[in-house]
Formats: C-alpha cells, sequence, structure tokens
C-alpha cells in the first residue's frame, strides 16, 4: 500500500518535473541552503558534498528512491531527515532533486541523493517537538568501521582482567561490544565520554563519581517526570553498622541515597526500616542482594571498600 | 510468610536474603573457583542493560538501556519508584504494547519527553545474540556466567 503510494508519488513527480521543475528545484534550494548546507555545504561528518561529482558517484547509482529513502531515515553519519524531523518527504525529495541537479554535468539526474540536514538547524527548530531525540541525533558520531579495537589475548589470561586499560573504557556505542555497530542508528547515539566530560573521575564504574557530579551541580537529573522544580526530600541521617572482622565500620548515609531514590525504592523490601532488622553480609551483596541491587550493577561497584567501610574501629565511640 | 508473596517480589525479599546469607560463602567460593571461561570481549559501559526477553524472537535487535545517559537526565526515583521499572535485568515484562500505552519507556519516549517509539533502531541497537543482563557489574564479572 504504502509502496504504491510512493510509486504512485514518484510517477507523478516525475511527470511534473517537467514543467514544474524551476518550482521545485526552488523549494529544494531553499531547504538546501536553511537546513542541508551545514553538512552537504562544507563537507563535515563525511556528508557528500554538493557539486562535488566524487562524492557523489556511487550514490547517484542507487537511484533518487532510494537517496531519498536513505535521506528520510538517515544514513551513515546522517540522522533521519537530516535532524530537521518537520521536513515532509516531499521536500526531503525536493532536496534531494536539487542537490543531483548541482553536479557537474548531469544536471538531468534522475537519481537521487542523499541528504541531509543541519543538525544544528534541527536543534534550534525542533527543540519543542523532541528535545531529547534531537540532542541525542543531533550528536556527532565517531566514523563506525574506521577503527576496531585491535584484538586482545585470552582475557582470562591477560594482566588483571577485570581492569581494562584506558584505552578501553568509555568506548562510543559502535565500539563497545553489545551494540551492532551494523545498525546506522548505532552511531546516532551518544558516546559516553562527551556525556563524561565535565564530570569528576572515580576509578570504577563508569569511571565517572556521580554523588560528586550531583552535589556541584554539573548534572541536574530531574526528580519528577514532569515538573522540573520538583526537588527531592533529602534525609541527612548516618547508619552506622558495626561490623565484624577487622574492616572498618559501615556509615550508610542516607543523604546521598535520598538524593536518588524514593525511600520506597529500598524500605522495605530491601531492607527493613528497623535497627538490627537487616542480616547484611558481602556474600550476598556480590550475588547482587540487599546493597548488592544497585553497587555492583549502577551504583560504584564492590571493588571501592572503603567509601562503605569507612569508620575506623579504633576512633571514636560508636554510637 | 514470605514464601506465600508472588515470586517476582519474592526475588528480594528478606526470606532469599536470608537463604542468601546462610548459603552465600560458600556459593561465592563454588562460583570463585568456577574457571571464568565466557568471557565476552564487549567493552560495554557500567551499568549498560541489555534486555533481551522477546526482542530477538520477534526479529528486533535487543534493547540496550544505557543507565548513565539516562541518570544524567533523571534520578533513579523517576523510573524506579515512580514508573515501576524492578531493580532487574529482565524483570519488567517489558513489551511494545505496554510502551505505546504509556506504560515503562513509553512514560518518556512518546514524542513529548524523549523521542518516540518509531525510532525502533535507537534502542533496538544490541548485537544480535546478546543475553538480557547488565553489563560490567559484579555478577557478571567475578561470579560468571549465571545470567547467560
Amino acid at each position: 500500500m504504502r509502496s504504491t503510494q510512493l510509486s504512485i508519488s514518484c510517477l507523478s513527480l516525475t511527470l511534473l518535473l517537467a514543467w514544474a521543475a524551476p518550482a521545485l528545484a526552488e523549494s529544494g534550494a531553499e531547504t538546501y541552503r536553511t537546513k542541508c548546507i551545514q553538512c552537504h555545504g562544507t563537507g563535515v561528518l563525511n556528508a557528500p558534498k554538493l557539486g562535488v561529482a566524487a562524492d557523489w558517484v556511487e550514490r547517484t547509482k542507487k537511484g533518487k528512491a532510494v537517496l531519498t529513502r536513505n535521506a528520510i531515515n538517515g544514513i551513515n553519519q546522517m540522522p533521519p531527515k537530516g535532524g530537521s524531523l518537520q521536513l515532509s518527504g516531499a521536500e526531503i525529495e525536493a532536496v534531494v532533486v536539487y542537490m543531483l541537479a548541482q553536479l557537474p554535468g548531469d544536471g538531468a539526474a534522475a537519481k537521487a541523493k542523499p541528504v541531509s540536514t543541519a543538525a544544528k538547524t534541527a536543534k534550534a527548530d525542533s527543540a519543542a517537538a523532541a528535545p531529547k531525540r534531537v540532542a541525542e541525533v543531533a550528536k556527532p558520531k565517531p566514523k563506525p568501521s574506521a577503527k576496531k579495537p585491535k584484538p586482545r589475548g585470552k582475557p582470562v589470561n591477560t594482566f588483571n582482567r577485570l581492569m581494562r586499560p584506558p584505552s578501553q573504557r568509555n568506548l562510543p556505542p559502535t565500539r563497545d561490544g553489545i551494540h551492532d555497530a551494523s545498525s546506522v542508528e548505532t552511531a546516532a547515539l551518544q558516546h559516553p565520554k562527551e556525556a563524561f566530560g565535565p564530570m569528576p573521575k572515580s576509578n570504577s564504574g563508569n569511571r565517572v563519581d556521580w554523588v560528586a557530579a550531583l552535589s556541584k551541580g554539573i548534572i541536574d537529573p530531574r526528580f519528577d517526570l514532569e515538573d522540573d522544580t520538583k526537588k527531592p526530600i533529602v534525609l541527612d541521617l548516618n547508619i552506622v553498622r558495626e561490623v565484624k572482622g577487622s574492616m572498618p565500620d559501615v556509615v550508610y548515609p542516607h543523604k546521598q541515597h535520598t538524593e536518588w531514590l524514593d525511600c520506597s525504592n529500598c524500605h522495605p523490601s530491601i531492607f527493613i526500616p528497623k535497627k538490627g532488622a537487616n542480616n547484611i553480609s558481602m556474600a550476598s551483596i556480590l550475588l547482587g542482594q540487599q546493597c548488592g541491587v544497585c553497587h555492583g550493577r549502577v551504583a560504584f561497584p564492590v571493588s571501592e571498600c572503603r567509601k562503605c567501610h569507612s569508620k575506623n574501629k579504633s576512633k571514636v565511640a560508636k554510637k | 510468610m514470605y514464601e506465600s508473596l508472588p515470586t517476582i517480589t519474592a526475588t528480594r525479599t528478606d526470606a532469599t536474603v536470608r537463604t542468601a546469607n546462610r548459603r552465600g560463602s560458600a556459593w561465592l567460593l563454588a562460583m570463585l573457583l568456577i574457571p571464568a571461561i565466557f568471557f565476552s570481549a564487549a567493552n560495554a559501559e557500567y551499568g549498560d542493560v541489555v534486555i533481551n526477553e522477546v526482542s530477538e524472537e520477534a526479529g528486533m535487535r535487543p534493547v540496550v538501556f544505557p543507565h548513565w545517559f539516562h541518570r544524567i537526565r533523571f534520578r533513579c526515583k523517576v523510573c524506579h519508584a515512580d514508573l515501576g521499572f524492578k531493580f532487574e535485568a529482565g524483570g519488567n515484562d517489558i513489551t511494545m504494547l505496554k510502551i505505546i500505552d504509556g506504560e515503562y519507556c513509553g512514560a518518556c519516549h512518546n514524542g513529548n519527553i524523549a523521542w518516540s517509539v518509531e525510532n525502533c533502531n535507537l534502542c533496538h541497537s544490541g548485537k544480535p545474540g546478546t543475553k538480557t543482563q547488565v553489563h560490567e557489574s559484579t555478577l557478571q564479572k567475578l561470579v560468571s556466567p549465571v545470567k547467560r
């Protein structure tokens, strides 16, 4: 059904072109000037440049329909509709026709080409409609296939297989081993390093100190889905847990936890809110229970012993 | 008493916890001794969750949920208290139908707060064959292949 419609529209477009070409070309040119030029005028992110035949040789072979479709859906580093999601399919097609017509010696090219538009413009234009999406989509991504991590030896036999060298940390989605790098959209996902740049560093987990980033105001995650003025009710209450054995006692700060979480996240399903009611052990934490529900999955991992075991037994009597 | 709770909530009740405490040490020791031969070459970001409960059966790539991206924008409470996401990979029975109805991911991914569901491959971006798991978690790294 849809493809029939598409063919019909393509057909009528072709017919129309004979006499309506000037008007169409004009609107294509206009869109190009306001949107596409930012990438296709400069060649940024490997965008094929307007009028540069070498950039277009392979692309024109695909035909206009394919190029238009790619421009609409996004391809390689080009986000869907080049990030200008308000453009209609017909407008995209018009731009494709215009851009093909600018190729030297081939004004008649009935083939097509990708197109795109400027992510920046889109950001401004459609920020209200889809802020987060544009933010994600507009991120320039590293070339997907340019570099592959070089194969390493068997992980079991490498020095400390759990400690990644800096070159293997915070990899972009295209290289992290769990995303499908062959998917065009994977390249549109944000690169963690880009997000983590301004945040305080840590030695484990995401290599970012989330608590410090929050307390210093470097990030400002919402506490409510709709209302960005809502703030958490922070409970400043430390719970000291005496620890058997030689490790320092644990000081559990409600403060940092209530910045992120709701009471109901932990009480009463994970921890009974009563002194002495919870028998906590490192064994169950390592198995992903109790503190390990978050610590070791998302919150800082259990390798950071002293962040919890922070109260030296020899000092000061416990409460 | 706890034993009578539905399984899904019972996963983290004290009954289980106590059981784990009792047997925890033995388990841990046994599991650490298992040769860690199943390590993937993945270098995922800490906390990245792959969800592949129904995706691949339905012919889509697995979903990759990046915790880091979302916690920059929302505190844990928004999803884990208000939206009802349980603290367990694969424990939420998420389907596209529910998402389109505004549940789970659909509370934001509706074209209003975040981009909408027609951007299939932005979420369904996982490498084919990846199982449901929390990447880089202690369980995955130390205890080995329980969840694979």
